[in-house]
């Protein structure tokens, strides 16, 4: 345990003194200077760090707010406002120390009752935060000294350096974060690389470089422009056209038409992001494991990998973990078995099948192609799929966690813990198939506490073996995460999370165009 | 009739856009039992095929039949946007005749009150009720008949008022004729002729709007081969094959120019100053 | 133009904005949405959300919920939004201001290209110039905008180059920029509006040549041409004032779509995003706003009419 200790120590120390020299070994020095745009597909309706929801809303609150720690492309943790960390030997106990002499953009001192006072609002039930549930079983955090917070956890914990670098886990000033809470909605107080300098939610976001970020190196650009584009091939085309430097998320059809185009590079990461059939597990006839698995085996898991995926992916298998995953040991694929599922239907009661409607979003657009695909599939075994679609606004608003048969998008998680807490345990925190294992929620958490390598990968696949068993959703693929830049960006890598951007690392070449 | 039709066809925009739209509702009868293959098949090696023997404008991004999916979808395309239209067009015939009828304050109360519902933009409005009443396909039906309704009520109203003072009327109110032989020979014909020509104009604005609906995620609900919602899902592959995004687009633009042409066609031949 | 018909003009826009404020209440009250659930997320606690209504008056009667709206709307307090906590007016009014640039211009273009399609049609009715100018203006609404507005974009933009495909760039900012950004958006909505225009101009020019008053003036003997540029135009371009009045209702929503396209945060877009946001104030707010805009251009335009056509009495 000891060597543990020194190990998350040693981690932490090694990624400051890399940092500066974090930039791809391919890539010329990083000149300094320009204006990069960035186009979104969503409108940025919320930049309050610790209520984000969406993907461009984690872009623009990762530039302008920093974490304890961050997520680097390996999906490893460097440090970020913590320096270093520490946990005692049964995972219950941690301690972080802080970098010195940070700022936040109003001038104002970081210090450690700063970090108490974020976590505290996040875990605090009435400001309704996101993250609320996914940075950890934290039962108290405390200021050491002004340079060293204490977290108490409710039980063992090996993921807390991870769960801190979580979307949500922004660090505010602790001002703003016990007095005018709700301030942060249309101003923007961090310490992150990038200020504020305009905000329109559905067109236009402007950031300018913070002349005292804490690294005097980063970052490279003066301003960041990011424009929002409610139309997918509207914002190729723009890319196309060198409008925009970069896109932050490439939709699979977008994807063929951007690699063929001059001066512009696609990216393409392996991930765990995936798209999955929902089924409220405590509503007929979905109640019944034997209807989700007749479901289930109608999939042909290639076939949907090429309609969703255009062969942007991997076959799934009904289990949110695939090899991006740390502690990942496959289980055995499910086959489609159209005779098994009818087997399945008539014992269940349903020998003649039976009838849903499943909702699907219009955002992102696969959603859509996943439940029409799925309604040919399940055909086959007598199931009448009717598909619903609506505007995703609508979706969160009416079906997302009410709903008993729809489509879900979700991203990569850091960690199987992670996954499994934000989805799938009882006490997730979208327990939206509301599926209420006793056994998984056991093993999962007897993972939390463990580790030993080979222990907890094992623990996780027991685990995926009675998701697979038991089907609480069908994963029939995992999306690789795809982005597009123009060739004269420098430093920008799709990440496998999805929602981490990692902009300060980027810059722009000669080639730029210049732009006032 | 017979002369009415000879007068339709001597005029070229009459001619064309009646045989268009014949053609259209035959495809709409018949070609549900034309189309070669099962519009919702997929078929995972058979996506973005280009037009051949078997597939004969091309397959789409599920593989399925773009020429079958048009057939059949002529149904789900003009039947809706026709049934819209004159359910629309009964509704403000209501209101205008009611409206015209009445006179005094009670038509002022009425037609100030149509001319604030058109204030909102039809889509928009056509937008709202949807959202009011949850997307599908009756829903959007209901949107867009409502959305048209004011309009049609206006215009009818005027029509109505404007021949009730025409000569021909007063006439043969003067020859003694009887009240229900001047409504039924006199009045009623020239009531009805230019609604109708407004009508069929106004079929092919339905077909953009349930596009339109569509588009927006909020008409027809795929797998439905409607054509408007065909379009849309095109967009998004129309890079990997365009034939997706065309057929479809040609489909819809066939039959919008041969309503807009017979609604022309109509009204110069309803126009007795030849 | 008497005073008593201005009056009675003005009278209707406020009878008109009084209808549309009762509609688009009712139809936000109906709306299955909750606006403390908008506004707090689905993470907010049930107590959380019962406190809110409290504050935010949702458990008050709907007439009282009516009159504190109104009353606060009269004081030129739209509101903030649910989805992004911002004040609505300011966001809604410079969207509109967005919104009738694109408006303006594209009416602009459209006229220009309109009115001689028209004149030609009428003129030479029923032959192949007729039948060509119908094709002309029916091929902008054959078919639904985003086809047209995509096939633009394909065509003008990632094909031959010449124009910046999308976004939306502030003329302030940078004006060359904005121009050619406008102008993709503006030629696909008057290709849109010309059909319009150019009909009325066509059955508005066949009547009037039609009429003894031309057939007068061609008999003293007027040449064709003389009689078109003296009388007959002058006649029949007067309705295209209204036509086009009716059409900024279709250019302020109606062009939801080629805004969406072309990225352009218009007032459409706005409200397209807050239907679907269940955004109610905020839909309140905007449908509210483009009525008035409609109902005073319509307005402008009957004065215009009024003062321009000296035969028609108004009373």
């Amino acid at each position: 345990m000891l060597e543990m200790k020194r190990r998350f120590f040693l981690a932490g120390t090694a990624a400051i003194l890399a940092a500066p020299a974090m930039t791809p070994a391919f890539a010329a020095a990083p000149t300094k200077g320009g204006t990069l745009r960035v186009s979104i597909d969503q409108a940025v309706s919320v930049i309050h760090p610790l209520l984000t929801r969406v993907n461009p809303e984690y872009l623009v609150s990762e530039l302008l707010y920093s974490n304890l720690t961050r997520l680097k492309v390996d999906m490893s943790v460097e440090a970020d406002l913590a320096e270093s960390w520490t946990a005692n030997a049964e995972l219950t106990e941690w301690t972080f120390k802080l970098r010195s002499g940070v700022k936040f953009h109003d001038g104002s001192a970081f210090s450690a009752d700063d970090v108490v006072a974020t976590i505290k609002a996040i875990l605090d039930p009435a400001n309704a935060s996101p993250g609320r549930n996914n940075i950890g079983p934290i039962a108290s955090v405390s200021a050491v000294d002004p340079q060293t917070v204490s977290f108490k956890l409710s039980g063992p914990y090996a993921d807390l350096p991870v769960a801190l670098a979580y979307t949500n886990a922004r660090i505010i000033p602790a001002a703003i974060a016990t007095g005018d809470f709700k301030s942060l909605a249309t101003k923007a107080v961090g310490t992150g690389p990038f200020m504020l300098k305009s905000y329109e939610p559905d067109r236009l976001i402007v950031v300018e470089r913070n002349p005292a970020y804490y690294d005097p190196a980063r970052p490279y650009l003066d301003r960041i422009e990011i424009r929002v584009f409610p139309d997918l091939s509207a914002e190729g085309s723009s890319l196309i056209s060198g409008d925009t430097d970069i896109m932050s998320t490439v939709q699979p059809t977008e994807f063929l038409r951007l690699k063929d185009s001059d001066g512009v590079d696609t990216l393409r990461v392996a991930s765990g992001q995936f798209c999955n059939i929902n089924f409220g597990c405590d509503t007929a006839p979905f109640n019944d494991a034997r209807v989700r698995r007749a479901l289930a085996l109608t999939v042909d898991r290639q076939a949907m990998v090429d309609f969703v995926t255009e062969g942007f992916g991997t076959p799934g298998n009904d289990t949110p973990l695939n090899p991006s995953y740390q502690f990942f040991k496959p289980v055995a694929t499910r086959e489609q078995n159209i005779a098994e599922a009818k087997k399945l239907l008539a014992e269940a009661g349903h020998p003649n099948g039976f009838e849903a409607t499943l909702i699907a979003s219009d955002r992102p657009s696969v959603r859509g192609q996943l439940a029409i695909a799925i309604r040919e599939m399940a055909k086959e075994a007598g199931i009448t799929i009717n598909v619903q679609t609506m505007p995703h606004a609508t979706y969160l608003d009416q079906v997302w966690k009410k709903g008993s048969f729809y489509v879900g998008f979700y991203n990569m998680q850091p960690t199987p813990d992670g996954i499994f807490k934000l989805l799938y345990t009882s006490d997730a925190s979208w327990n939206e198939t509301r599926w209420n294992n006793k056994a998984f929620d056991a093993l999962v958490a007897e993972a939390r506490g463990t580790t030993d390598k080979d222990k907890r990968t094992d623990l996780y696949t027991k685990a995926q073996a009675l998701m697979n068993e038991e089907v609480p959703s069908i994963i029939p693929a995992f999306f690789d995460v795809l982005a597009a830049k123009r060739s004269w960006v420098q430093g920008f890598e799709a990440h496998p999370r999805a929602s981490v951007f990692r902009l300060d690392y980027v810059s722009l070449t000669d080639k730029a165009p210049k732009r006032g | 009739m017979i002369e009415f039709l000879k007068r339709l066809l001597r005029t070229p925009q009459g001619a064309i856009g009646l045989f268009v739209v014949v053609l259209v509702l035959l495809i709409v009868i018949f070609g549900p039992m034309l189309a070669p293959n099962d519009p919702e098949k997929m078929a995972p090696l058979a996506r973005y095929k280009a037009p051949s023997l078997t597939y004969l404008l091309g397959t789409d991004q599920y593989g399925r039949d773009i020429f079958s999916r048009l057939l059949i979808g002529a149904r789900a395309t003009v039947v809706m946007a026709v049934l819209a239209t004159i359910i629309g067009t009964l509704v403000g015939a209501l209101i205008g005749t009611t409206s015209a009828f009445l006179g005094g304050r009670a038509d002022e109360f009425i037609m100030r009150t149509v001319d604030a519902v058109m204030s909102i933009p039809s889509l928009l409005f056509a937008l709202l009720v949807v959202n009011l009443l949850g997307s599908s396909t009756v829903n959007a039906l209901v949107a867009v008949a409502i959305a048209f309704a004011p309009g049609m009520a206006r215009i009818t109203r005027s029509v109505a008022l404007s021949v009730r003072k025409q000569d021909y009327v007063n006439a043969a109110m003067a020859r003694g004729e009887s009240s229900a032989f001047i409504i039924r020979r006199e009045m009623l014909p020239n009531v009805v002729a230019p609604i109708i020509v407004e009508m069929t104009i106004r079929i092919s604005f339905a077909i953009m709007l349930f596009a339109t609906l569509s588009f927006l995620g909020l008409g027809a609900q795929p797998p439905a081969a409607e054509w408007g919602l065909m379009v849309s899902e095109a967009r998004r592959y129309m890079h990997l094959s365009a034939g997706i995004l065309i057929w479809p687009s040609v489909a819809i633009a066939i039959a919008s120019i041969g309503f807009n042409l017979l609604g022309d066609g109509l009204r110069d031949a309803l126009n007795p100053r030849t | 133009m008497s005073p008593n018909y201005l009056l009675k003009r003005l009278l209707m826009i406020f009878y008109t904005l009084f209808v549309v404020s009762l509609i688009v209440f009712a139809i936000t009250q109906v709306l299955p949405a909750d606006a403390a659930v908008m506004m707090l997320g689905e993470h907010a606690t049930p107590e959380a959300l019962d406190a809110l209504r409290q504050t935010m008056g949702l458990n008050a009667p709907v007439w009282v919920q009516y009159g504190h709206w109104l009353w606060a709307l009269l004081q030129g307090d739209f509101g903030t939004s649910l989805r992004t906590g911002q004040p609505i007016g300011p966001a809604m009014f410079s969207a509109l201001g967005r919104s009738l640039l694109l408006a303006f211009l594209s009416i602009g273009l459209m006229l220009i290209l309109a009115i001689p399609l028209g004149i030609i049609a009428a003129i030479r009715r029923g032959k192949v110039a007729d039948i060509v100018v119908s094709l002309i203006s029916y091929l902008g609404v054959a078919l639904p905008e985003f086809v047209t507005a995509t096939v633009a974009v394909l065509l003008l933009a990632d094909w031959l180059k010449w124009l910046p495909p999308t976004g939306y760039v502030s003329p302030t900012e940078d004006f060359f920029g904005a121009i050619a950004h406008l102008i993709l958006p503006v030629c696909v909505i008057s290709v849109i509006l010309i059909a319009h225009v150019s009909r009325m101009v066509r059955s508005e020019l066949v009547d009037v040549l039609h009429t003894d008053y031309i057939r007068a003036a061609r008999l003293k003997g007027m040449s064709r041409g003389t009689v078109l540029r003296r009388h007959a135009l002058r006649n029949a371009l007067l309705p295209t004032i209204t036509i086009v009045a009716l059409d900024v209702g279709y250019l302020l929503g109606g062009v939801i779509v080629v805004e969406e396209i072309f990225a352009i945060p218009g007032i459409g877009r706005e409200l397209i995003v807050a239907i679907q946001a269940r955004d109610l104030p905020v839909i309140q707010a905007g449908v509210l706003i483009m009525a008035a805009t409609y109902s005073i251009v319509n307005f402008i335009a009957d004065m215009l009419y009024a003062v321009l056509d000296k035969r028609i009495q108004y009373d």
